[in-house]
């Protein structure tokens, strides 16, 4: 009996705790004539890319006139990584008739562009590195469906560009990824095929987990002159141990997004997620507006990237940096 | 009505890898990690058959089999290598890793094109008009079914008797002459071909093969069996097998349930809070009997 009391209690604690911790509150539109869309937004996993994705994609629909709260709904549900939930949750909407599905990152888009297949709800996607490599888009990259969106694929010639800008010298670019990722495999495809093109070869050293990094690291550190990142979850998240170990042997690391750059990467070419996620809320607007179909609109990728830079970093290694390459970065920083 | 469609659809998908896990956790008392690589093994050998053109049914036993080759290898390993049995599973799961990136060449194999078991032809001509919504359910349905009832029976044959009695009291096996190395292999080799059984029909379902969807494929089986089992202890309309498929459709409802009322983030530990309910629940029924008794 004490047993179960105490189950019992522990139980209603912690729901009670968790509801005391308060969620945000849903923000019912106001009553009003004008039509109050629902979106369904689908994001794979908790994640500061993904994260910005969704503010960003919220903020987009804003600028083109659908703000929540007044004309529109917004619902965000998170899969924890899991794509079984991933599809659950894209199931709910399907029958929640909402007006439109957001799916951020690939199997959530993929899960949503399953689940809303047979219906007439269009699905608009974001933060898919390869949308064809995905069968969201045929070879030409017009959807598949009634489904479009944006493609976080990295700006790989533009980084390769400012790799030879800031060393004349390399020859050999070092890429360590997850074999398990889609989206860096492919990547490193066009890493491969661009890198000769600018007298570079490309290293590639790859891991099945966090665990390995500390290993592969230094294995690829004894035959590059330079490591460049791709997106890669888990190599991004250890990237304070594979900086270290760089910056031990004077190799110079760059990045792929300004996050990066802020901890300590030399340069990057790279994303700004917010900025992809707002490009996708104005897709996402034409589409519930009416103006256009999903399956008329090509996927979008970012329209140019920004150029982030660490003096800090660069000092360090003793690479000094041309005046006016630091002048045209979008944001450059002076301290790890 | 719709979520319940999903609900159902899915508990029961994941009901079949459920009974899988029953066998080796309930039946052989055997804690078999393999699961997290046989799930996901069953879902590369389907997109690679289906993206090469294969009739989607012949997924089903190619699966299967699939599946028993793994559970087997985990035996073996466990039997003749006499590597205990929790390493012996995380050992297998480990290699299928590898096994299925290679089997699928990428870790994302799309699907959406080809027809699969839920989408060709023959199916779409059978449930049209109002019962097309329920098709996909109709056939989880009858896959589901037809596993339990094949694996009741199978439970009653005299393999399917010696493999209960491994579980509960290996020394009995030993005493009528049998080797009890065989009978756990058996069991690991259907358990896993359950298991992988239901990966094929998740990838169908899904339309898609992802590495990733094996991993805590073991935590929802586990919960389904032990919801399952002990909820309808003592509900002798059903049986161990049903209960487990049952339980599994629950523990799919409570997932819905923290998705619909509460916010993404504390998801997990809303499940984790009404598994424990739910446990609750079924342990004061079991202090009753004994009182009684």
């Amino acid at each position: 009996m004490k047993k179960k009391v105490l189950a019992v209690v522990l139980g209603t604690a912690m729901t009670v705790s968790l509801m005391a911790c308060g969620s945000k509150d849903v923000k019912v539109a106001e009553t009003s004539e004008e039509k109050i869309y629902t979106v369904g937004i689908s994001q794979f996993a908790e994640h500061g890319s993904l994260d910005n994705c969704r503010e960003g994609f919220i903020e987009g629909l804003k600028e083109a006139g659908l703000e929540e709260g007044k004309n529109l709904k917004v619902e965000v549900k998170n899969a924890a990584a899991d794509q079984g939930t991933a599809k659950q949750i894209s199931d709910v909407f399907v029958s929640d008739k909402v007006d439109l599905i957001c799916g951020i990152a690939t199997p959530s888009a993929q899960a949503a562009y399953n689940s809303a297949m047979n219906t007439d709800i269009p699905v608009i996607y974001t933060a898919v590195t390869d949308p064809k490599a995905a069968k969201l888009a045929d070879a030409e990259g017009m959807p598949a469906g009634e489904v479009t969106g944006t493609s976080d694929q990295l700006p790989i010639k533009e980084q390769l560009e400012m790799i030879r800008e800031v060393l004349p010298d390399a020859k050999k670019i070092g890429i360590l990824y997850t074999t398990s990722e889609v989206n860096s495999v492919s990547a490193i495809e066009t890493y491969e095929k661009l890198a000769e093109d600018y007298g570079f070869t490309i290293v590639k050293k790859g891991v099945s987990q966090t665990a390995d990094i500390s290993l592969a690291t230094d294995e690829i550190l004894g035959g590059v002159d330079c490591l460049t990142n791709l997106t890669d979850n888990t190599v991004v998240n250890s990237l304070a141990t594979i900086l270290d170990k760089a910056n031990e042997k004077k190799i110079p690391v760059f990045g792929s997004e300004i996050e990066q750059v802020k901890l300590g990467c030399v340069a990057a070419q790279g994303l700004d997620y917010i900025e992809l996620g707002k490009q996708t809320g104005k897709m996402a607007a034409e589409v519930l507006k009416g103006e256009k179909k999903a399956s008329e609109m090509k996927y979008e990728t970012i329209s140019k990237p920004g150029l982030y830079i660490n003096t800090e970093a660069a000092k360090n290694l003793g690479i000094t940096l041309d005046e006016e390459f630091v002048n045209s970065a979008v944001e450059s920083f002076d301290s790890i | 009505m719709d979520i319940f469609v999903t609900i159902l659809e899915q508990g029961l998908i994941y009901g079949i890898l459920a009974l899988g896990v029953y066998i080796t956790y309930k039946i052989l008392d055997f804690p078999d990690l393999t699961v997290d690589g046989s799930f996901p093994l069953g879902a590369a050998v389907t997109a690679t058959m289906i993206t090469n053109g294969v009739n989607p049914y012949l997924t089903i036993p190619v699966s299967f089999l699939a599946g028993v080759a793994a559970g087997v290898c985990t035996g073996l390993i466990h039997v003749k290598c006499k590597v205990r049995d929790l390493l012996s599973g995380i050992i297998m799961m480990t290699a299928l890793w590898t096994i299925n990136l290679r089997l699928a060449g990428t870790a994302n194999v799309p699907i959406f094109g080809d027809d699969n078991i839920f989408d060709n032809d023959l199916v779409n001509k059978v449930f049209s008009g109002s019962l097309a919504s329920y098709k996909a359910l109709i056939i989880v349905l009858v896959i589901a079914a037809v596993s339990k009832i094949v694996l009741d029976l199978y439970l009653k044959t005299k393999s399917g008797l010696l493999l209960r009695a491994v579980g509960d009291n290996a020394n009995l096996v030993t005493s009528l002459a049998k080797d009890q190395g065989n009978v756990k292999i058996l069991g690991l080799a259907i358990a896993n071909g359950l298991v992988a059984l239901a990966g094929c029909v998740f990838c169908q379902e899904q339309r898609v093969f992802e590495i990733s969807s094996g991993t805590g494929a073991i935590v929802i089986g586990l919960a389904s069996v032990i919801i399952g089992t002990s909820l309808f202890k003592n509900i002798r309309f059903f049986n161990a097998t049903a209960a487990v498929l049952i339980g599994s459709v629950i523990y799919k409802a409570c997932v819905a349930a923290a998705l619909k009322f509460f916010e993404p983030q504390d998801m997990k530990l809303i499940t984790a809070v009404l598994f424990l309910i739910i446990l609750v629940i079924g342990m004061d029924r079991k202090k009753k009997v004994k009182k009684n008794a």
